[in-house]
């Protein structure tokens, strides 16, 4: 793995920190739910209605509680997830209302679309995880669309995926759906196996639904993403020091707040932080401002010992064009050189979360592969590896393309793309489809031709019956 | 031409909404025709910034601030301006009832069509957000207006836009309001499946829709 590198001076890190806190002492956070208050009074901070102003040291002791990395457990064991340290963990976009068609067609997401971008990150190679609300199914009912969502990633895939963070009761459904699979809270609360994210509403508040989800996850022992999404210029300053100071300030609350409920919970410091256009006051992701905000968390989650969550293939573009690929690349390639351990939105997304795209999906999915092969670097641990020998072998004028060494090695040290065309003019020229077509070809070949692992038989029947009877009762 | 007048301009281009209201006040004060105040002042002020941000001179912290200054200024002259002093009269294009629907926090998207809004010459009254179809509907009572507009960013709250127009059906209102909707998860079609009287997907299209509305 490639070190990474960082984008701040200890100095930076010191005056961003202390702002930070100093935003948190002097002009405090807001809580809506009355059970945070009441967990913040018990701590002894003081409150003044729903603010509460927290005490710097306090602040400090209580993120040194949350874990350096914990360990995701996936029903298949072999994709097991370690978030933290050194790992890098992808997975599709979360939360877009639209599908965009290849054609330029705009609709409505469904969950056959849901069910569709599951499998993809199921059967792709470089993302980890299945992720969670990997589009908005519009036409289920929203009282029991937590309860289907879950269902699609338990019986599409085997990976490790994210649950509903909306509210404590829908919070609860998906730990005990996750438990049934996995047998019991007991084993979830020992092997964490659900993991969720949870929005501060920027600048400097917490809303009733997201505490009642926090409440949830930290009672259970789950992990959860504290993130926050500053709009420099609109939720937040318009300096990048200044935005990432109240964003900071917003993840400590929300980090502090998990470890007085629980200590020791496993916490994720998330950074969702961008611009906001001048122009049509629209979020704006695909830009170098975004790579800046999201090396510099992974940057300060190293400084507070926890995992970092930030970047993806973020873009504007409404269509998968240069546009889309230059930006997803860039803020993809930032947070993984940079250190982020968690990268939602790696695939998929175009319009600032607006929409999914199939086809977006699989040219994230390439750039995957090409980051993922960049931070493995270079391996110098072997003889074999620095090729003396065969580099003595073939001497001056030779050439390696009949040596067992080139043989041998090419397949593992190549990226090999599954997507970019490498083909002369003239084998291109035959068909002359862009990556675009490639991309609509590929995906709906990996469809068809995706088998989803099997689900232990009896299990299944427990997470159906969990199912039917919780949305009977939700829908009454 | 009283040098205020000038003054007041610069004022709204300046986005200065101290100085509008102090210059307002001095308006009253000194009983300066506050009529030509608004038509040589605040209105040429806000004219100019739209024209800039028609151009893409301007940007949204430009175009908001003015909006500002522009709704301080006019509240410290609305008393005499309803009084009918000075020469002529001034009226606004229309009363505006704005806010961002129930169980929706979203507030970003409505502020940017408040304050265009303001700068064509509308009268906008932002209700907040959050805000029930009964909140809706008594602040559109309560200060005359002619449009409703109703913002949500969430596919789980655009059903109270729907909510808003079944409100108005229900309390007989349906013909006394127009009803407007918006935010980034809605559509054309949404609108017309609710049967609201317009949709706009940014804000500079929602001030044409009101205008086309109001004609
Ligand atoms: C900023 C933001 C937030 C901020 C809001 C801060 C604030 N003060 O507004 C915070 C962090 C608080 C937040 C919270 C949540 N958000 Co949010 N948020 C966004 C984000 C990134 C930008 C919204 C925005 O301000 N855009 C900029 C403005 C200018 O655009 P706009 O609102 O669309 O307005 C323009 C037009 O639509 C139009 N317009 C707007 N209103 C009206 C009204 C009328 C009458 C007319 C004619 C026109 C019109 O004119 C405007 C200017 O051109 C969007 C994603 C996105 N890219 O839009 C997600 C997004 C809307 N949020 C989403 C979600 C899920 C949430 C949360 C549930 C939690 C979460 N996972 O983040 C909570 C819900 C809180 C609640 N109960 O409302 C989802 C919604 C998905 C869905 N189901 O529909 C989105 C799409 C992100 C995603 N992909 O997950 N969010």
């Amino acid at each position: 793995m490639l070190p990474k590198f960082d984008i701040l001076t200890d100095e930076q890190i010191d005056k961003i920190h202390n702002n930070s806190l100093k935003i948190l002492q002097e002009i405090g956070v807001e809580f809506s739910y009355d059970p945070a208050i009441e967990v913040f009074k018990k701590h002894g901070q003081r409150v003044e209605g729903h603010r509460v102003f927290l005490d710097s040291d306090f602040v400090k002791k209580m993120v040194e509680k949350a874990p350096a990395q914990f360990t995701l457990h996936a029903r298949n064991p072999e994709h097991n997830l370690i978030c933290g340290g050194e790992n890098i963990i992808y997975m599709p976009g979360y939360g877009a209302p639209f599908v965009y068609d290849a054609d330029g067609g705009k609709r409505d997401a469904t969950m056959a679309d849901y069910d569709n971008f599951v499998k993809l990150a199921g059967a792709s190679k470089n993302l980890h995880m299945t992720g969670g609300t990997v589009v908005e199914p519009t036409d289920v009912e929203d009282e029991i669309r937590h309860l289907k969502m879950a269902y699609s990633h338990i019986i599409n895939s085997d990976k490790c995926f994210m649950g509903s963070s909306s509210g404590y009761e829908h919070a609860k459904d998906c730990i005990e759906l996750t438990a049934v699979l996995h047998g019991g809270l007991d084993v979830i609360k020992e092997k964490p196996a659900l993991i969720c994210l949870v929005n501060s509403v920027t600048p400097l508040k917490y809303d009733d639904r997201m505490l009642g989800g926090l409440m949830a996850y930290a009672e259970a022992g789950q992990p959860m993403v504290i993130a926050s999404l500053v709009m420099a210029g609109s939720t937040g300053p318009a300096t990048l020091a200044g935005a990432m100071s109240l964003q900071n300030a917003e993840v400590l609350a929300g980090i502090t707040l998990t470890q007085c409920i629980n200590p020791g919970t496993p916490v994720v410091y998330g950074c969702t932080s961008a611009l906001t256009d001048m122009s049509t006051g629209s979020l704006s992701i695909g830009n170098p401002e975004n790579a800046l905000f999201v090396s510099a968390s992974a940057q300060f989650a190293r400084f507070y010992g926890v995992p970092c969550r930030g970047g993806g293939g973020l873009s504007d573009a409404k269509t998968v064009d240069a546009q889309a690929g230059y930006e997803s690349m860039m803020t993809l390639f930032a947070a993984s050189s940079t250190g982020v351990n968690f990268v939602m939105h790696t695939a998929g997304i175009l319009q600032y979360y607006m929409a999914m795209s199939y086809e977006k999906f699989m040219v994230d999915d390439e750039i995957a592969g090409m980051v993922l092969r960049y931070l493995k670097g270079f391996d110098c641990d072997s003889d074999e590896k620095m090729a003396y020998e065969v580099i003595e072998k073939v001497g001056p004028g030779g050439h390696f393309l009949t040596q067992k060494h080139t043989r041998k090695n090419f397949k593992t040290e190549f990226f090999r793309p599954a997507l970019s065309d490498r083909q002369s003019f003239d084998s291109w020229s035959k068909d002359s489809l862009d990556t675009k077509q490639r991309a609509k070809l590929k995906w709906q070949e990996v469809l068809a031709s995706y088998t989803p692992p099997e689900l232990d038989p009896v299990i299944k029947e427990k997470v159906e019956a969990f199912i039917e009877k919780r949305s009977k009762e939700l829908l009454k | 031409m009283n040098p205020i007048f000038e003054e007041i301009k610069d004022a709204i281009v300046d986005g200065d909404e101290d100085l509008a209201i102090e210059l307002a006040e001095k308006v009253v004060e000194e009983k300066i025709d506050p009529v030509q105040a608004v038509q040589l002042g605040f209105i040429k002020g806000i004219e100019e910034v739209g024209a800039a941000w028609t151009n893409g001179e301007a940007f949204l912290p430009d175009v908001m601030m003015a909006a500002d200054a522009m709704k301080a200024g006019m509240d410290v002259l609305e008393a005499v301006l309803a009084a009918g002093e000075g020469e002529g009269t001034y009226e606004d294009k229309g009363k505006i009832v704005l806010g961002t629907v129930e169980g929706d926090i979203h507030d970003i998207g409505k502020n940017i069509v408040g304050a265009l809004l303001t700068s064509a010459g509308f009268k906008v009254y932002d209700i907040g957000i959050d805000q029930k179809a009964e909140d809706f509907v008594a602040k559109a009572d309560e200060v005359g207006a002619k449009i409703i507009a109703a913002s949500s960013l969430l596919t789980t709250t655009m059903k109270s836009q729907k909510v808003l127009v079944e409100y108005l059906d229900d309390q007989n209102l349906r013909d006394t309001y127009k009803v407007i909707i918006g935010g980034g998860p809605t559509s054309k079609k949404w609108g017309e499946d609710i049967g609201a009287d317009g949709w706009a997907e940014t804000a500079d299209e929602a001030v044409a829709l009101c205008k086309q509305l109001l004609e």
